[in-house]
């Protein structure tokens, strides 16, 4: 009988805590020189890289999937879905573990650095870079201190392209 | 149905299905045994329950029609009538009927009013032919209980609540926000009137009533459930003043009638008082025209309007359909969770044992820790057959719907038949249970229809007349067997060879092996039969069972002896989360073949494999050519052997295709658990599932099927 005023008081403990994408805590990583953020809630934990199982005919992205205690979790390698140049793997490499609509998935980046507080006010909309950069799974740009965070929309990030069968996306070729 | 209720009314829904299990099974035992008391009370038990749980949600009909059941229970229990074969009949059909409308309930689907009345008049009749009907307030029975969409209804409502509101911590506001929300709440208006001097008051009771104007598109039940924990002691009516509908003529027969204990139907009053009989009342109920009819014979409507709207009336009732989803449930065994419990709290000890060696660890100890290890691994193992063993039921529960069956084509076939079931106590796993049930029920219908000849032919050769199906489960190795036999006249195998012949599924001078003929039968459109009957002939069915046992990675085998009889012999396996695996290496990936489908496997020669123009590589395995697929070339991988002669080949079977497929090395044998990739992924081509393997990376398990469409559509563009 109470259900609708345990949904709206739900829905207030949202807003309070942030559970939406304004939230105001967010993990930093680097990827190359630049520094991006994950809303700190959609991370469910961080750890280091361990090889995967590739998957046949996937998008070159998709590293392949990984076993985390028992579950099949897909890796998504962040520089080749940015366009980035590889690098080789070091000790400060690792997988971020991510949930996105029900959906468990790691991402590999270069380096975690560390949990920001960002005012909502300190968060711009995503400017044009141009033409070359995609801004598509960019939220919007933080400022804090004199860091600028780039921060992501991993709903669209991940779900646009691990989970849904992409056409555009080609499959990888063999390796010569 | 949007209400918080919705939990519990699963419980119903499941609870109820179990109480119909148990009535449907104790009168087909009444049957036989008509003078059993114990059973009849289990039967009215059973009966009762449903109606009492049926009442309590609000699910009227229901509740009406068991109590009508039961009425004639109790007649029978008390010894006033006995259980004839004409009673039994009746409720059992009154059972089938009460099934549909509960399911009517839960998906909203539409239930055939026609035979509801006919059967509550049967049983109504059936009851009151020499003793009174005790007391049964026969209610008028509602209409097509289809929650019109796009139909707004005008409820006023006269709500006094209960001296006691308060004092049970009942909030009266509650109610009102519960009405809000299933539409416009138009007018409130609070009655003071009961209201005493204030030095009168009682501050722990209620002296209120209230009037209320409700528009909304939910139909009586909902309204009625809202007030659910405050009905008792409370003056209710919720009365509808009016009924809008967006198009005039959308909602032909689902006019809503306001529910009473209002008179019975006049037709069953005239046939109790002998006016009329009930044959002359079936008649006069026949003529009786849909509303839509009636409209369109006045002109009121064209037939193409009242056409448009059946239509929108069925894609509502669909898409109310389409939105209820089953929650899969099970229900547990206590003890088995008490086991599990147990075995949790030693894998506990054991963890805690061996952490506390690692602290301060010697070489000197290495025994101890070997030991401790391996208690974990016995502790491992326990756990994983508890936990799979939860997901096991009793095959009992696929098999209880048989009797009814073989009673029903015993009837149709004009055949004198016995069931025999045994090892129903064999336990499997649920989802194989749930897909199990089709495949046997077209068994066991063919055994009835072809298998066993009718009573005159079976005495002339010195058969019993009593025909015998016997349906039996064992367990056999890791699977799990259930043969169905008959004692019949066994498969004609000339009969079988020139049908397939007239049908071209073979050539007239092909020889065939016994297996080989018996496998002919299970070819799609197939049938010995010489006239095709409602039972069976349209060589469907054992086509249906071929092809469910193989989606649940299953196999069929005959054996037959003429006059003797036939067995079918299923085999399955236990689980679906489990299977034997083969574990081969394509450079170096690793990737599980499902064991089931490998025939064998081959070094092939060079020279044995060509290539054809349109078809790709083919390989001949001793004077057969199966396509070959180069596993690396499907996948994108980077293989250590491209010559076929240096490879192995797999001869896979799927759905009666063979293919071989090329890999480098065959690793070993073992059980994966098929973990899901749709689960945090999507589903990839070629792959039916992941596992973990022995080092902790992920395993690739390939889908057969999937892989055969990816290398018919790679020769395709290549041709």
């Amino acid at each position: 009988m109470a259900a609708s005023t345990t949904e709206t008081a739900t829905k207030e403990l949202n807003q309070r805590i942030g559970l939406t994408s304004d939230g105001s805590q967010f993990l930093t990583f680097n990827l190359g020189d630049e520094f991006y953020g994950v809303d700190i809630l959609r991370v469910q934990e961080i750890k280091g890289y361990t090889a995967v199982t590739k998957i046949p005919n996937t998008p070159a992205h998709i590293k392949g999937v990984l076993n985390l205690r028992g579950t099949i979790v897909p890796i998504v390698e962040l520089r080749t879905k940015f366009s980035l140049p590889t690098i080789e793997y070091t000790a400060f490499t690792v997988i971020i573990v991510v949930v996105v609509q029900d959906k468990v998935m790691g991402l590999v980046v270069d380096s975690v650095s560390d949990v920001l507080n960002i005012d909502a006010k300190d968060i711009q909309p995503p400017p044009k870079f141009g033409d070359k950069v995609d801004v598509t799974f960019i939220n919007g740009i933080g400022k804090s201190g004199d860091k600028l965070v780039a921060l992501l929309d991993i709903d669209r990030l991940l779900l646009d392209s691990a989970v849904k069968d992409s056409s555009k996306d080609l499959p990888v070729a063999p390796a010569a | 149905m949007s209400n918080d209720f919705a939990q519990f009314q699963d419980a119903f829904f499941e609870e109820a299905a179990e109480h119909l299990a148990v009535v449907e099974e104790g009168l087909l035992e009444l049957e036989r045994h008509p003078e059993d008391l114990d059973l009849l009370n289990k039967v009215f038990r059973s009966a009762h329950s449903i109606k009492g749980t049926a009442g309590m949600f609000g699910f009227n009909a229901v509740a009406q029609f068991t109590h009508k059941m039961e009425t004639l229970l109790d007649l029978l229990r008390n010894g006033q009538k006995a259980v004839t074969p004409s009673i039994a009949d009746l409720l059992l059909k009154s059972t089938d009927c009460l099934k549909t409308l509960i399911e009517s309930v839960k998906t909203g689907a539409a239930v055939d009013e026609e035979t509801v009345q006919r059967l509550t008049m049967d049983l109504a009749s059936a009851s009151a032919a020499d003793s009174q009907p005790s007391g049964t307030s026969e209610k008028k029975k509602d209409g097509a209980p289809v929650p019109g969409r796009g139909i707004t209804r005008t409820y006023s409502i006269c709500w006094t609540p209960p001296d006691w509101l308060f004092q049970r911590g009942l909030d009266p506001l509650q109610i009102m926000k519960e009405l809000r929300c299933l539409g416009n709440l138009t007018k409130v208006s609070l009655d003071v009137s009961r209201l005493p001097h204030l030095a009168d008051i009682d501050p722990e009771q209620c002296y209120f009533s209230w009037e209320l104007q409700l528009i909304t598109e939910k139909d009586r039940q909902v309204i009625d459930s809202v007030f659910e924990f405050v009905r008792e002691d409370s003056e209710l009516s919720i009365e509808l003043i009016e009924t809008t509908s967006e198009p005039p003529t959308a909602s032909i027969s689902a006019i809503p009638t306001v529910e009473s204990d209002g008179p019975k139907p006049i037709g069953q009053i005239l046939v109790e008082s002998g006016v009329v009989s009930t044959g002359v009342l079936d008649q006069a109920l026949a003529q009786q025209k849909r509303v839509g009819e009636i409209l369109v014979e006045q002109k009121a409507v064209t037939p193409q309007q009242l056409e448009q709207a059946l239509q929108k009336q069925r894609q509502q009732e669909s898409t109310a359909q389409a939105k209820k989803t089953d929650t899969a449930s099970i229900r547990v065994d206590t003890a088995k969770i008490d086991k599990l419990i147990n075995l949790v709290g030693e894998l506990v000890i054991t963890q805690s044992m061996l952490s506390d060696l690692g602290t301060r660890f010697e070489m000197n100890q290495l025994h101890v820790l070997l030991e401790r290890v391996a208690q974990l691994e016995r502790n491992t193992r326990e756990i994983q057959e508890r936990v799979m063993s939860i997901r096991m039921l009793p095959i009992g529960t696929a098999f209880s719907r048989f009797p009814r069956l073989v009673r029903d084509l015993s009837a149709k076939t004009g055949k004198k038949i016995q069931l025999v079931l045994s090892g129903e106590e064999t336990e499997l796993d649920k989802t194989v249970i749930e897909s199990i049930g089709d495949p046997l029920t077209h068994l066991i219908r063919n055994s009835a229809d072809h298998g066993l000849e009718p009573p005159e032919e079976r005495l002339d050769n010195n058969k019993p007349e009593l025909g015998t199906i016997r349906l039996n489960a064992f367990h056999e190795g890791g699977s799990i067997c259930i043969t169905v036999e008959d004692d019949g006249r066994g498969l004609n195998r000339t009969k079988i060879l020139s049908k397939a012949v007239k049908q071209r599924l073979i050539s007239e001078n092909e020889k065939l092996t016994d297996e080989q003929i018996w496998s002919l039968i299970f070819k799609p459109g197939f049938s010995t039969a010489d006239k095709i009957t409602d039972v069976s002939g349209r060589g469907v069915g054992m086509d249906v069972v071929k092809r469910n046992l193989e989606a649940l990675g299953g196999t069929v085998s005959i054996k037959t002896a003429p006059g003797k009889g036939t067995t079918f012999t299923l085999k399955l396996p236990l689980t679906l989360a489990i299977i034997e695996g083969m574990t081969v290496r394509i450079g170096r990936e690793t990737y599980i073949v499902p064991l089931l489908s490998i025939l064998e496997s081959i070094q092939p020669t060079r020279e044995a494999v060509k290539t054809v123009v349109g078809k790709g590589e083919l390989i001949n395995v001793r004077g057969t050519f199966l396509s070959m697929v180069r596993l690396y070339d499907v996948f994108n991988l980077q293989p250590e052997h491209t010559d076929p002669a240096k490879s192995i080949l797999l001869i896979l079977e799927t759905e009666g295709e063979r293919v071989a497929v090329m890999v480098d090395e065959i690793l070993g044998q073992q059980q994966v658990v098929i973990k899901s990739m749709e689960q945090n992924f999507r589903k990839v081509e070629g792959i039916a599932g992941a596992t973990i393997l022995g080092d902790g990376t992920v395993g690739f398990i390939l889908d057969v099927r999937g892989l055969l469409e990816i290398a018919r559509r790679e020769i395709a563009m290549a041709a």
